[in-house]
């Protein structure tokens, strides 16, 4: 079970006073059945490819991650001590798990696996990610992924 | 809703989340959110486990079949079997009961190098074993990480550690977790290695040196990144620090 302790200061101040960033409305959208759906990743771990711009603190902007980038490429920027490394250091998949997506393609259990992933670096403020987000939507969109797993650090 | 679910659902594309902090996802009222109980670092629990790592994936993906919504969040029941302490760990060596001062420069640069020479062999197994490291985020070899981290530490003048000393910092502190993961046929918990860390080695004393000096400094962010960017919250409270 996490503890308080883990978690980012503003995180921290955030769950303490029951702040949550709020938005217009709820979205929720379907889709056809997950054995027909084209799926991606996209984590808030800071990672990123060897030779691209690592994470800086503030940073809200993303890097995409194309899905046959070898685990040695991968890198990790983000700038929290305060999750474990060695999970991921010992296998990617633990938070970026594009094996376990393809295996699942293979098996049937889902259609597919998006050509691009995307990674963000958690913890900062909504307002200045919107525009990234927003654009990483698109790219997934032309890359018709209709799935997309969020994972965290 | 956090910000990620949000903008990529109202751009029309269906999310689930796996979450690590339930009282988060409590709140943050995603639209599918599968919580697991493992610990932070972890959304898809045991390292090199195919078989428990799918099995979270599948759980978390059939959620996007679950027509229910807008707020969807589903416990994981299984714990990650990889978290638990392992009594059959030993350090296969131990250096805190030589390590000088670091104010002690000259003596603490000869026992940083000592200790990194003894690490050296494992973390070349690390490589060997597992075809990559994390190590590189400074984009110095190991070598020069740690002149640079004693130059930086014995200069009082030297400011400004952003972002180098932190890519520094992490590219030592992983060079050492690596190593130490092939040290022993066992590989311990996250928090037995994370304690071997910070009790038992020069850079990890250093490290905290470094954040004492930083959080004494005039520039907020500076005292800010010695504060919460060079040591966990874990250890923080662990150490009474």
């Amino acid at each position: 079970m996490v503890r308080m302790t883990e978690l980012t200061p503003s995180l921290q101040d955030a769950l303490d006073k029951g702040n949550s960033p709020t938005f217009e409305g709820k979205p929720f959208v379907g889709g056809p059945p997950l054995s027909e759906r084209r799926v991606a990743v996209v984590t808030s771990a800071g990672l990123s490819r060897r030779g691209d711009a690592l994470f800086q603190l503030g940073d809200s902007s993303y890097r995409a991650i194309p899905a046959d980038t070898p685990a040695s490429e991968l890198l990790m920027s983000h700038v929290s001590p305060n999750f474990d490394r060695t999970g991921f250091m010992r296998d990617q998949n633990v938070i970026f798990p594009v094996e376990r997506l393809y295996e699942m393609a293979g098996e049937g259990t889902i259609g597919s696996v998006a050509a691009t992933h995307y990674s963000f670096m958690g913890a900062g403020m909504p307002q200045p990610m919107e525009p990234y987000a927003r654009e990483a939507a698109e790219r997934l969109k032309s890359d018709h992924v209709d799935a997309v797993v969020l994972t965290p650090a | 809703m956090s910000a990620l679910a949000y903008f990529l659902e109202d751009e029309g594309l269906p999310t689930v989340a796996i979450s690590l902090i339930r009282l988060q996802s409590e709140r943050l009222g995603n639209p599918r959110s599968l919580w697991v109980p493992f610990e932070l670092g972890r959304p898809l629990g045991t390292p090199n486990n195919a078989v428990f790592q799918k099995d979270v994936m599948r759980a978390a993906l059939e959620l996007l079949e679950v027509p229910t919504g807008p707020v969807l969040l589903v416990d994981y029941p299984h714990e990650d079997p990889s978290a638990a302490d392992r009594d059959d760990w030993r350090p296969p060596f131990d250096f805190a009961e030589t390590i000088p001062d670091p104010s002690n420069s000259v003596e603490f640069a000869a026992a940083l190098e000592d200790e990194m020479r003894t690490l050296a062999p494992l973390h070349r197994a690390f490589v060997a074993a597992n075809q990559r490291t994390m190590v590189g985020l400074s984009g110095m070899d190991i070598e020069r990480c740690r002149q640079f981290f004693v130059s930086y530490l014995a200069d009082p003048a030297a400011t400004n550690p952003i972002p180098w000393v932190l890519w520094v910092v992490d590219d030592l502190r992983t060079y050492y977790l690596e190593a130490m993961m092939s040290a022993h046929p066992v590989i311990p918990s996250s928090r037995q290695l994370e304690n071997w860390f910070w009790d038992r080695t020069a850079l990890a004393r250093g490290l905290l040196a470094l954040r004492s000096r930083l959080m004494a400094d005039n520039d907020t962010m500076t005292r800010f990144v010695g504060e919460r960017a060079l040591l966990p919250g874990v250890q923080r409270h662990r150490l009474g620090l």
